[in-house]
Order: structure tokens, then sequence, then C-alpha cells
């Protein structure tokens, strides 16, 4: 499965796209999309630049991410591993 | 220092009320992204995995006790409490919204600051030696020439869109402070034959994917031709260097692909050519901006001081602080301190708001109202009364800036990595927060002596890695963490690049195996032999064998 994932044009927090496209700031509450369903959901979510900068899909296991940037996008759901924005994204 | 005149007030002003229309542009749709990315590089703001991070300048390093406070109150109004100082000697939001920046550019404009040029395609901020004005081994301080070549670099029409970023770093000691062979463009300010300032000229140096140190291309070009001598060199590049391959952009690719002997040919054509009356600094302009970095008034003091040595001798924690972090200054009873942002455990380079205040109270009173920030990413009060060192460490050590490390092994440098950073492939704060916990004992650093360690998360090397006395890289191996090890790199006069001792480590075996390395390094070492010069003396070999040794057995 995919998600579609983008920094928010604002202040470039990460969001998500949600299951009707709409902006969402956990992961755990994106969209899970699949084939042609993503791509759609990709396009979407371009066509909104007012709020997604640069949207592009990340595949998840469940919650997780996966796939070969799995590491960053587990560290952009949840921000610094690490100082004093430690688990604030 | 340097005070705004009416032409820097009104470019700082215009270029806040271009960027603040650009911004109501992109948020109101007018502008893409991909229409949007250059024009917020060069004002500083970049969009990183997390959110928006807003580079300001400081320029040459030099700040005033108002203009530190206002970067505090930034961090505490429109981030989240704290700064990142690197390299480059900027300081970096990593958390400001697009639409409070702006509103942040107002606030830099009134303590004469701004963020333009700290990114994109453009000269970016000139860098220089920390204790200039301070130490007793330089020419003449350097910073009037660093300012000259702010202004001329700033908004520069010729090259404000350049094949690549441009760094230039200008020292004014044999001594070298600044990491200067490592920049596209490296100033060594000498004496000419007629006495007056002139400068060695290296070129081609970088780090990246394809690191180089730069190469003399001129032995001594007098003060007076400078700017003309840089135009020569950067149209030679701007004419000539690739824009079809952004690895291969940077003019060290194009002093390697020539040759040092071709390219001074291109330059010196160039050279010939310019109406170099044009680009001459009038000598009352060069005298009235080194007016600006006079000597403050300094009192006329004994060489030596009863408080210090009182302190040193009563104080074991104070002593050590005074070994490693007080500098001699050139004026007899003053001193310069290094304000160590790398605690045990911390990350390399942050300091809150709260700290940043403390460090602006104690330059108003105690450093002539100055500090700077360094290329290792701490802070310096440059000129304190050796009398006053003890209440300045008290103070500090209250506020957990008093970490007696500067120059020792975990005085490292280390980039944001993959925490924050977009481009990563690693994360190096953990790492450097480990090696740092590893090697905390001080009575062993101190043993250790000097030794720069640098870390790296992906190739691009703003943690400098290729010339850490022990580089650290992390690498992207099929989605983990894995980290490479250099050894032999150095910074300073003697600059060189580090050799890769093997095969990538798993992140929690850098530290260890880095630890091993030092232990090596104990047993071969000769008398005052310092880690650099062991390397130099016996190749990579022993600390090839000391990291990988352990690493195998347990394979």
């Amino acid at each position: 499965m995919k998600i579609v994932t983008a920094n928010r044009l604002s202040d470039g927090r990460v969001i998500y796209a949600g299951p009707s496209g709409e902006p969402v700031e956990a992961l755990d509450r994106a969209g899970r999309f699949d084939g042609e369903a993503a791509d759609a959901a990709l396009s979407r979510a371009a066509r909104d630049p007012a709020i997604f900068v640069n949207p592009y899909l990340v595949e998840v296991d469940g919650d997780r991410p996966s796939g070969r940037d799995r590491f960053k996008e587990l560290i952009r759901s949840r921000g610094p591993t690490v100082g004093h924005s430690l688990g604030h994204p | 220092m340097y005070r705004y005149d009416e032409f820097d007030t009104a470019v700082v002003r215009e270029r806040i009320e271009e960027f603040r229309d650009q911004v109501s542009r992109r948020v109101s749709g007018g502008l893409t992204e991909d229409e949007f990315k250059p024009l917020r590089l060069m004002n500083g703001v970049y969009l990183q995995l997390h959110a928006y991070m807003l580079r300001v300048a400081v320029p040459y390093g030099t700040m005033n006790s108002r203009q530190l406070r206002r970067l505090a109150h930034i961090a505490r109004v429109y981030d989240k409490g704290y700064g990142h100082f690197t390299t480059r000697t900027n300081i970096q939001y990593n958390w400001p919204a697009l639409s409070d920046v702006p509103a942040i550019l107002e606030e830099l404009a009134e303590v004469e600051m701004h963020a333009i040029q700290t990114s994109g395609n453009c000269i970016r901020n000139v860098t220089t030696d920390v204790f200039a004005g301070c130490a007793d081994d330089e020419i003449e301080d350097p910073r009037p020439w660093c300012e000259i070549l702010r202004q001329w670099s700033t908004i520069h029409p010729e090259f404000s869109f350049l094949p690549r970023k441009f760094k230039i770093a200008v020292i004014a000691a044999p001594k070298d402070r600044a990491a200067m062979r490592t920049h596209d463009v490296g100033l060594q300010l000498i004496r000419g034959e007629d006495g007056e300032a002139a400068f060695r000229v290296f070129v081609g140096g970088g780090q990246g994917r394809i690191p180089h140190i730069a190469q003399e291309i001129a032995p001594a070009v007098p003060g007076r031709d400078l700017l003309a001598y840089l135009t020569a060199i950067l149209r030679a590049w701007n004419l000539l260097g690739r824009r079809d391959n952004i690895h291969k952009a940077r003019i060290k690719i194009l002093v390697a692909s020539l040759g040092i002997d071709a390219f001074r040919e291109e330059v010196d054509r160039h050279f010939a050519t310019l109406r170099r009356e044009d680009l001459r600094v009038p000598d009352d302009e060069v005298a009235r901006i080194r007016a600006y970095f006079a000597p403050p008034a300094f009192a006329d003091l004994p060489r030596t001081s009863g408080a210090f040595d009182r302190a040193s001798l009563a104080d074991p924690d104070f002593a050590r602080f005074a070994r490693n972090n007080v500098r001699r200054h050139r004026q007899p009873g003053y001193a310069t301190v290094i304000v160590s942002l790398k605690p045990v455990g911390g990350v390399p380079g942050d300091i809150t708001a709260a700290q940043m205040d403390l460090v602006a109270d104690l330059a108003e009173r105690f450093s002539f109202d100055e500090v700077r920030a360094s290329y290792e990413q701490n802070l310096v009060l440059p000129h304190v009364r050796l009398d006053d060192t003890p209440e300045i460490w008290r103070r500090l050590a209250e506020a957990g800036l008093a970490t007696p490390n500067a120059d020792l092994v975990t005085d490292i440098i280390a980039c944001p990595g993959l925490d924050y950073c977009s481009l990563a492939n690693a994360r190096s704060i953990p790492v450097a927060q480990a090696l740092s916990e590893r090697l905390a004992d001080l009575d062993y650093q101190e043993r250790l002596g000097p030794i720069r360690v640098n870390m790296s998360g992906c190739i691009n090397a703003c943690g400098h890695h290729h010339v850490g006395h022990i580089g650290v890289l992390g690498v992207d191996r099929k989605g983990e963490e894995y980290y490479q090890i250099t050894v032999g790199g150095s910074a300073d006069e003697t600059a060189a690049l580090g050799e890769i001792v093997g095969r990538s480590l798993a992140a929690d075996e850098v530290a260890p195996a880095v630890g091993r390395a030092l232990d090596r390094y104990l047993e071969v070492r000769r008398d005052g032999e310092t880690f650099l010069d062991a390397v130099r003396r016996l190749g990579a070999d022993p600390f090839r064998d000391a990291i990988y040794g352990a690493v195998d057995a347990v394979a």
C-alpha cells in the first residue's frame, strides 16, 4: 500500500493526504491507496499546491513506512530523534 | 564592528519587501514551488524534512550583543527556542513558518542582519579567522577585507546566478583557523613588496563528493586589485564551468580538469581585459572600513593576572577550562574565551535562546560588546580581561556553556544529518553524541590532545568529514544507516584529505571503533606527537587494524 506525503506550504510541516485527499498531520490517519488509486491520490494532491508542496508516494506496511526510504520517512513522521526538538514533528 | 550605511539599509529593506511579495504570491498560488524555490533560497529559506529552515548570515562570524539577543528572540518567538550554528559561521532555525519569514527578516534588519545569499548559486557568507583582531600571529585584522568582499558580492548582478555556490574564506596569519583551503577561493593576507596588504590566492578547494584542496593561483595580488582578480576568477568559471551536472559545477571541477596553470591563464586573460580602475577599492574607503574594526579601547594591563592565577590554583575545573578554552590575546592582560557548544551528549552547534542571551550579556559586559561564531560551531568572546575569566567561567558553567573541550576530541563538528536535512542519508547527531559520551573523560581527552572529529550525514560533506583528523560519513546501505571512517584529514595550513580506512560500519559500531583508533594512537605515538602527526608518520594501517580488528573478530 502507499500513502501520499508532502510538506505543507504555509509552515513546511509534514502532511499526508487523508482518505478523501484532505491534509492530515499524522501518518496513521493517511489514506492507503493501491495501484492506480495511489497515482490518482498523488495527482489530486499535486492539484492542491496551496497545501501540498512536492507531494510523493511512500510505501507503507501497516502504520510504518517501508521501502528504501523507510527510515527517512519514519523520522519525517515522528520528528527528530535527538536534540531540542526530540519527537516534535 | 561594521555598521550599516544608508546603502546597506536600503538594500536589506528593499530585499525584505521583495521577498514579502514573493512569499505572498507563493501562498496565493501566483508562483509555483519551482518558480519560488530559487527565490527563497537566495533569502536563506530551505524546505527541509520537517519544516522550512532559515539560515541567517553572520558576516565573518562577528556579532554584537544586541544582534545575539535578537537571534535569541527569534528562536523564542518564531522557532522552538534554539538555533544551530554552522561551519559557515551562520545560524540556522529549523522550524520557522514560511508566513513568518518576512517578519523575521524585519526583526533581523532592525539589528543590521539578514539572510541574503546564505543559500543559492551565489557568493556565500565570507568567513575568516575566529581570532581576528586577537591573534598575535596575524598581519592585520582580515575583517575589513571580508566586509569589502561582502559589499562587493551582495546582489552582484554578474554573480547572482553562478553554476553553483561559491565560498570565500580570508585569513591573515600563517596559521589557518578558517579551513581556508577547503574553499572555492581562499585568501591569505600578506604584506606585499610595497608593504601594503596583498593576498596569496588559492582556488578550487571544496568538499562534497569530489573533494579538492585549493591550489595557489597567485602569490601576491595587491589589495587594491583584489576585487578585479576575484572578478576574473569568477568570470572564468562562470563562462567555462559546467552547468549540466550539479555535481560537476563547482569551480574545483573546472580547476582540476583544466589544471591550475591553464586556469591561471584563463584568469589572467580576463584580468588583463578588466577595467581595473572601476574595481579598485579607493584607499579612503579601505581606511573608512578599517576604522570600523579598530581595536577596542584596551586598558594598559600587566601581562599576568593575579585573579586568573589564583583561580587556576584554587579550582582544578577552572584550571582545565583555562588550559583548553582560554587563548592568548595579543593585548597584554587580555584573553580570548571559547564558549563550547559541545556539551557531552549535546547537539554540536546548538544553543538555546537563554544561552544566547547569557553569552550576549557576557559579551556586553566583558568583551567590548563583541562575540564571534567559529568554524568549529562554537562561540567566542574575543577580548576579555584575564582578571574576568573566572567570573565568565562561572556564569558559563551555570548555563551549561563551559565544557572545557575546545579542540579536543569531543569538540565535534557535525551537520544536522537525517534528523533535519532532506539531503542526508544518515543521522549525524546521534553518532556524534555517542562518540561524545564514550570519550567524555576529560583526563583522557587531554591525554589525547588536539583531535578534530568531523561528522557528515551525506556526501555533501557539510560536516567537513574529508578534512577531519577523524572523519565520519553517513551512507545509506539498502535503507540502513552505515558510516565510513577516514583518518588523516586536516583543515589547517597543512590541509589534506583523509584516507578511507575500510568498509562502512553500523551506527553502534562507530564510537567503539573510533575509541580503539584513539587507544592505538596512545600506544604508538612519540613524545609530543599529535594524532595527525602520528597518522602522517605511520599511515592509516595501524588505525585501520584497530578499527576493524575487533569488528572482524566478532564477525
